[in-house]
């Protein structure tokens, strides 16, 4: 565990915070996930939270989303509580989520996803799809196709299309390269970089340690629902006992 | 013996109005995630509203006697009335009953039968439980057909028909090619990942309690206009309406509207089969719905496994 001391800095610097959890317990129902578990997001970054199956990296993206509410602890956007704000709102606020699964709406097709992506947006909607539409080629063709004969990398697309209608500040992305070839996955995180280079500061779960932590600034080890390692991507690759324990030797 | 076309023309009418029933019940489904057994007695809340409200208009509204299709405007408007009674029932229900309840689909299923006891109870305490009919003339059916196809059609077939046509594509536009509509569907198909959109839910589960309920109403005074009007009618043909939504694959706007139909002309088609009386309508219509099940177990139009 990393030390505690940049526990008061961490305070003073919360204006360059984008995000800020703290001290947070949440889970489903009865069953609690995470314990008093604290990360922060800085302006620009991304961050990656890796870790076992069952640690609880999802669940951390639905707490901050407000599909779960924090049992206690604080969720901070921009210094103010968004704990518990519900997700249609905070859409609204600049933050946005990519789920792992059923992240398309399969019945409607390509454009009918992104609009509804953009439902929140007060203007600018067309020009913004037109945008997305140069920047992945593949849903210009597919535009008028049901979401559901899309293949599973174009899904992902897709689903990573509609979360950038709205521009987000903030995005959470839940394991972008789940189920992909791996071919596909280099062009999901090259998406991923090139949407940070914009301006977006991104979380991103991922279960490709390795190649998530390659294009983040920082990283997060969890493990039980709370976090066992923090520091800079350099740091945990070349960490020895989080290769042997997190990263598969 | 009548003509094989009488039983087309007479299913067509029947279906106009399951048809009706059947894409509210369907869009609960959908949307609000419960079968609701109230539905039925949705329409016949409709129905009263209609016969009701409108004998009020035919006294204050000067006008109304001026006939559209043989049927006076008073009719038009009293469906109007039946429709805005039946929304603002349905919408009342949401707010104190289901949604405060924050329950399971089988919970709020339970609970909509006490709801559709509450309502048929409600009318029967205040009405009666006699009959009524509108009061629109008589109008017998109209010569021309008759005498070039044999087929007897009233002037209230073609406005109950030409009515539910209107409706229907009315429907379709909104839900194709609007925003609201859209929401709907995306709602209906990931209620999650709408949220996650920014879509506000509960502005489209009010969306669609307006809508059902509108066109539950419209059903309900067709099939007033049709036969009586009278405390169970809408529970009479609740059985019906889910055939009809089954068959059509559940949670499909489309499927009950394809539903409505197979199921509406197998009900009124029966007397054809030899032996088998226009009394056993509904159970025919049943086994074709169980014959389409076995080959296609979700529905015509359902997609989910």
């Amino acid at each position: 565990m990393t030390a505690g001391t940049d526990v008061g800095e961490r305070a003073d610097a919360s204006g360059d915070h984008a995000l800020v959890v703290e001290g947070v317990d949440s889970g489903y129902g009865d069953v609690q996930i995470l314990h008093d578990l604290s990360m922060h997001l800085e302006a620009g970054e991304i961050v990656c939270l890796i870790g076992p199956n069952g640690a609880g990296k999802s669940t951390v993206l639905k707490t901050v989303f407000g599909l779960l509410t924090p049992w206690s602890g604080s969720v901070r956007l921009d210094g103010a509580e968004i704990a518990g704000t519900p997700p249609e709102d905070l859409v609204r606020r600049g933050v946005g989520y990519v789920p792992q699964i059923e992240n398309v709406f399969s019945s409607l097709t390509v454009d009918e996803n992104l609009r509804m992506g953009g439902v929140a947006r007060e203007s600018g909607l067309e020009a913004r799809i037109e945008e997305l539409y140069g920047q992945f080629s593949i849903l210009e063709e597919k535009r008028g196709a049901k979401a559901r004969t899309l293949s599973g990398g174009q899904r992902q697309v897709l689903a990573f299309a509609r979360a950038m209608v709205m521009e987000p500040d903030v995005l959470l992305i839940d394991e972008p390269s789940a189920g992909l070839a791996p071919s596909i996955v280099e062009e999901v995180f090259e998406n991923v970089e090139a949407v940070n280079e914009l301006g977006t500061s991104i979380v991103m779960v991922e279960q490709n340690a390795r190649e998530g932590l390659a294009i983040s600034d920082r990283g997060y080890v969890l493990d039980q629902g709370t976090v066992r390692f923090e520091g800079s991507a350099e740091e945990l690759l070349d960490d020895s006992e989080v290769a042997d324990l997190y990263l598969g030797g | 013996m009548l003509s094989m076309l009488q039983y087309v023309a007479n299913g067509i009418v029947f279906s106009s109005i399951i048809i009706l029933g059947a894409i509210g019940l369907s869009l609960v489904y959908a949307i609000g995630n419960f079968a609701n057994f109230a539905h039925g007695d949705l329409m016949t809340v409709g129905a009263f509203g209609a016969i009701i409200g409108g004998s009020f208009l035919t006294g204050y509204v000067p006008g109304t006697e001026v006939s559209i299709v043989g049927i006076p405007l008073s009719f038009y408007l009293a469906v109007l009335v039946g429709m805005v009674v039946a929304t603002v029932v349905a919408l009342a229900t949401e707010r104190l009953v289901y949604r405060p309840m924050d329950a399971t689909p089988i919970q709020l299923l339970i609970a909509s039968i006490g709801v559709a006891l509450a309502y048929r109870g409600a009318i029967q305490l205040r009405y009666g439980a006699e009959s009524r009919t509108f009061d629109v003339g008589r109008g017998g059916p109209i010569p021309i057909i008759r005498e070039t196809i044999g087929v007897s059609v009233t002037q209230r077939h073609l406005v109950i028909v030409s009515l539910t046509v209107v409706l229907v594509v009315s429907l379709h536009v909104l839900l194709q090619y609007t925003t609201l509509g859209r929401k709907m569907r995306a709602t209906a198909d990931n209620p999650t990942l709408a949220r996650v959109s920014g879509i506000r839910t509960s502005e489209v589960i009010t969306a669609m309690w307006i809508i059902g309920a509108a066109l539950a109403a419209a059903g309900g005074a067709f099939l007033g206009l049709d036969t009586l009007v009278y405390p169970d009618m809408g529970f009479d043909v609740l059985l019906v309406l889910f055939a009809a939504v089954i068959l059509g694959g559940i949670g499909s706007v489309y499927g009950a509207v394809a539903g409505g139909l197979a199921i509406g002309m197998a009900h009124e088609l029966t007397p054809l089969i030899p032996r088998v009386g226009a009394e056993y309508g509904p159970a025919v219509a049943f086994i074709i719905m169980v014959a389409i099940l076995l080959v296609r177990p979700s529905g015509i139009m359902g997609d989910r496994q």
